[in-house]
């Protein structure tokens, strides 16, 4: 009993000291301003663990950006760096890594991360402590209702799914969809649902099917038995390349197939049966026109060997677009913001090219079009379904 | 439907071999092997080396493969299982864990993180029956399944060695009288298994097409249930579980949609256990040793710290979120909320006695209880935590109650169905908890009219809850019901035969375990402001139950330390860049072989 007594004593007497002492310790801490000559992007990426594939394109695209911001002078007077931060793509790991990115005083804007559970689980901190937190790769609709130091440039679902959905109702009349189970996958598919009615193409089967998920037979067996003129996967690479695989090889299903990603990984994985797949992307290293998105495709051939992708040009165009707003007003936090809301002229890569601004309301950038691509002789290439 | 059927049974002995390998290891080392799947995996990604690289035929590749599993089956065991002999089995249980994750990021390091496509070191597509192709490969798999079965057991029970390791099996210290060289036996044992599953990989790889070198976890998972529902270490059982949850998931998917394949997964796995307890072939005297936790508290007792040291981490704790930068304050509420859910779990898990590996439900449950109480019905933050916490608690219970009447190691497992059934039922309950696309915009906590808008002050109310936790469980453990717990988990007969009911007790035990996951879930969500089903994953139960392992089961204290080890680490090795998660699970693996009873435990 008298144990008891004296350690709740013991703690009450401590609590009572520490909040009359230091109550302003709860506060965060003192961003001091940053001397060094180099500012830097902090980047939250999954460089382990079951998405790691993305993170590598990410990284690639980056490392690409950041040497040709700095050939060119840097952001306003200073080197540009990237300080990457492995999460796994874990909100659990993004919450507790993103407090120190916020203390980094030389970061001056935040990049990522791949999935909306980490980006969005980080972004209150970021939020909180007026660092702007520039989600590339989160297209999800509520992505930026955290709050007004939010933003995302990545092209909305319902664009990309109404594009989706035309193109398939240009080839096809009734179609079976597949769609990936996660925040992704289900709002893509609500949104393709929606043009599909407008544009009368009657979907005779649809299912989600879960991240893990190996073997697509029986789910195709069902989606196939009706013979509808195509079937469309709204997912991922890995995924699609199982999903047409399965389809083509072992139910010998000879429709439409709609689906996969604009990734070497996907080409490669489902071989043979990729060609002819149209899906909607948002660029194309062989269609490009852009004089600068040209260069960009060279520079990356000339560094790694291949070809880039989405994933590659978007995670690229997040840090040449950072970089620029910095040096339109300053390379700082508030600097950075500001430009987001005003400058309207970010260099754009993706899609037709030119430049792209921010809708200030929204936090994202509307006028981002989608445009198409297809499987031939193994390589993506734009699609001009004007010519057929 | 025929055809769904057909393409089933054809996927079915997949499922068969990998559970095969599964339930022999179990049966002759009592060691539910996690790492079985990552296993599966190497023998896969070897396979593809020597397929595509080395350009390696068939039988080539097969011996390869054989080779390498083989010889890290043995490390696995020589290194790792073997020294902890004598220990509570669940050391090396957590083992396992810690070498599965050093096999799955391993082969990322080495074959890299891409997808890609199997070599067709057989005929996949060669034959067409029921409107479905398939190739030389699925035969070679079904008939390579059907004699692996046969010629393991009579392997087992004609041959000197197979005899040796039944004998090890059942007991080995009679078998080492006996004149049986148990440490070579356990060896040969742990070698089989990984041999097997290194064959398993390769026609999983044949069947699959694509793969991935992170394939291995859900592999596992799906052969465990296959095994469990035949009964684990009966090997025709694995064989006819592997048939039976082929076809009843290729009939479920076909009717239902793959959306719901994990429902109908661990559905059937909770309906056999309830209708068949030990598994359809499983023996019945089997089920009632629990080899996934110690008997008389085997490891080692908790430390006790005198007051005054008590009280001083008392203060410490109160005072760090007053010194810590951003960052720690940032580590430090994952570790508290974490620490939170397994302090609860060490009645359940370490005074009770029942290793639960499902607790990912009760957190799912706490998170979106609370944030749509506090969203869509306006509730303040601290009535929502409170409610998440009993409605957790409620729903937990709800759905274990048919659980408690199962014995042994069953009952551990069925937790695993439980905890992955109510995230499913989460996730399509879809007009209440918008699915999968998640919840946005969780208000972040508010005591009393004050916002935690800093990590600091979210961190000191984290530490506060979680002293709140600790000062609870205490009491508990101190009162009669506590005592009944530890009776219960010391020694359950003698328990039963002083008229306690014990799967009551353990249901109360669970459902208060449940109470705190859900605060711990509640306050993640507010914490996080955006939660979607993907946060709960089997990884977050094993993750917690891991915690509770490394502090030693049965101290509350233990778990503090176990999460601030475990949920803490991954930060410290940001240093290892690429080899993070790898460097942890040597880590996790080291501190296991150091202080296999618990950082905070003591021997007895």
């Amino acid at each position: 009993m008298k144990n008891k007594i004296m350690r709740i004593a013991t703690a009450i007497s401590a609590i009572s000291l520490l909040v009359s002492t230091a109550a302003c310790g709860l506060d965060g801490d003192e961003t001091s301003s940053n001397k060094s000559d180099t500012v830097n992007i902090g980047v939250l990426y999954p460089a382990t663990g079951q998405y790691a594939e993305y993170g590598k394109m990410f990284k690639n695209g980056m490392d690409l950006a950041v040497k040709k911001v700095n050939k060119d002078g840097g952001v306003g007077g200073k080197t540009l760096g990237l300080k990457y931060f492995d999460t796994q793509s874990d909100a659990k790991q993004s919450a507790a890594v993103a407090p120190r990115l916020v203390s980094d005083s030389s970061i001056i804007a935040v990049v990522g991360d791949y999935s909306s559970s980490a980006s969005m689980a980080a972004s209150p901190a970021f939020q909180n402590a007026k660092l702007v937190h520039y989600g590339f790769n989160n297209s999800s609709p509520t992505f930026t209702t955290t709050g007004d130091y939010v933003w995302t440039p990545q092209v909305s679902q319902e664009t990309f799914q109404k594009a989706n959905a035309d193109i398939v109702a240009k080839k096809a009349k009734k179609i079976s969809v597949v769609y990936i189970e996660n925040d992704w996958g289900k709002q893509a598919f609500e949104y393709f649902k929606k043009e599909a009615e407008v544009k009368g193409l009657q979907i005779a089967y649809s299912s989600s099917y879960l991240a893990d998920t190996t073997d697509y037979s029986s789910m195709l067996i069902s989606a196939t038995q009706d013979s509808p003129d195509a079937v469309v996967d709204i997912g991922y690479g890995p995924d699609g390349a199982g999903i047409v695989n399965t389809l083509r090889d072992k139910i010998g299903f000879t429709g439409l197939f709609f689906g996969g990603q604009e990734t070497s990984e996907f080409l490669q994985s489902a071989g043979d049966n990729a060609e002819g797949t149209i899906i909607t992307g948002t660029f194309s290293a062989a269609g490009t026109t852009d004089s600068k998105a040209k260069q960009f495709v060279a520079d990356y051939r000339n560094a790694y060997g291949s070809e880039p992708g989405n994933f590659e040009v978007t995670a690229y165009q997040a840090i040449i677009d950072l970089a620029y707003a910095a040096n339109k007003t300053s390379p700082t936090r508030e600097g950075i913001q500001e430009a987001l809301k005003t400058v309207k002229d970010f260099p754009l890569y993706q899609g037709q090219g030119g430049t792209f601004s921010f809708n200030v309301k929204t936090r994202r950038a509307d006028g981002i079009q989608p445009i198409l691509l297809i499987v031939k002789d193994g390589k993506f290439v734009q699609y001009d379904d004007s010519a057929k | 439907m025929i055809t769904a059927i057909f393409s089933g049974l054809i996927h079915s002995s997949a499922y068969a071999l990998v559970a095969v390998g599964m339930t022999l290891v179990f049966g002759v080392t009592n060691v539910a092997n996690f790492a079985q799947g990552s296993l599966v995996a190497l023998g896969m990604m070897v396979a593809w080396w020597g397929g595509s690289a080395l350009g390696l035929g068939f039988i080539p590749t097969v011996l390869l493969v054989i080779i390498i599993t083989a010889s890290v089956g043995f490390l696995m065991n020589f290194i790792v299982i073997a020294p902890l002999e004598g220990r509570k089995p669940i050391a090396a249980l957590l083992a396992t864990i810690g070498v599965g994750q050093i096999i799955d990021h391993g082969l990322q390091l080495v074959f890299g993180t891409q997808t890609r496509q199997f070599p067709k070191l057989l005929e996949t597509y060669n034959y067409e029956l029921f409107g479905i192709r398939f190739g030389t490969s699925d035969v070679v798999m079904f008939l390579v399944t059907i004699v692996l079965m046969i010629g393991m057991w009579l392997f087992l029970k004609n041959s000197k060695i197979g005899q040796a390791i039944r004998a090890t099996s059942q007991d080995p210290q009679a078998a080492a009288q006996m004149g049986i060289p148990v440490v070579l036996i356990r060896h040969i044992s742990f070698v089989i298994g990984a041999v097997l599953a290194g064959v398993a990989g390769i026609f999983v790889g044949l069947y699959n097409v694509t793969v991935n070198p992170m394939n291995g976890s859900s592999i596992g998972m799906t052969a465990f249930v296959a095994a469990t529902i035949g009964g684990l270490g009966s090997i025709p059982g694995a064989v006819i579980g592997g048939v039976v949850l082929g076809v009843i998931e290729s009939i479920g998917i076909f009717w239902f949609g793959d959306g719901v394949r994990d429902i109908i997964t661990f559905g059937a796995l909770l309906l056999v256990l309830i209708i068949r307890p030990q598994g359809l072939l499983g023996n019945k005297d089997d089920a009632t040793s629990e080899p996934l936790t110690g008997t008389f508290l085997g490891g080692g007792r908790p430390l006790v710290f005198p007051v005054w040291v008590n009280a001083l981490l008392v203060t410490l704790l109160l005072v760090s979120p007053f010194i810590a930068n951003n960052y720690i304050a940032g580590v430090g509420t994952q570790i508290a909320v974490y620490a939170i859910a397994a302090v609860g779990l060490t009645m359940i898990s370490g005074s009770a006695g029942q290793t639960i590996l499902g607790m990912a439900g009760p957190v799912a449950v706490g998170a979106y209880a609370s944030a749509l109480l506090t969203k869509d019905f306006a509730w303040p933050f601290l009535l929502a935590m409170l409610f998440a916490g009993i409605i957790a608690a409620v729903a937990a219970c709800l759905l274990t109650f048919p659980v408690w009447k199962l014995s042994g190691h069953y009952v551990a497992i069925a937790t695993i169905g439980v905890g992955a059934v109510m995230v499913a039922f989460i996730r399509i309950a879809d007009p209440i908890t918008r699915g999968s696309l998640g919840i946005a915009g969780i208000s972040a906590p508010n005591v009393f009219g004050l916002e935690l808008d800093t990590v600091q002050k979210q961190y000191l109310f984290d530490v506060i809850v979680l002293l709140i936790t600790l000062f609870i469980v205490n009491r508990i453990r101190k009162s009669h019901v506590g005592q009944v717990f530890e009776g219960i988990g010391s020694d359950k007969f003698a328990s039963q035969s002083l008229a306690i009911h014990t799967g009551a007790y353990k249901a109360l035990a669970y459902a208060l375990a449940s109470f705190f996951a859900g605060i711990s879930g509640s306050l993640l969500a507010h914490q996080y402001s955006y939660i979607d089903p993907t946060n709960f994953t089997s990884n977050m139960s094993i993750l917690i139950l891991t915690i509770i392992v490394l502090g030693g089961m049965n101290s509350p204290l233990g778990a503090v330390l176990g999460s601030v080890v475990l949920v803490g680490a991954p930060e410290l090795l940001r240093v290892t860049a690429d080899a993070r998660i790898f460097v942890y699970g040597i880590l996790l693996v080291v501190i296991i072989l150091l202080k296999p009873q618990g950082l905070f435990a003591k021997k007895v």
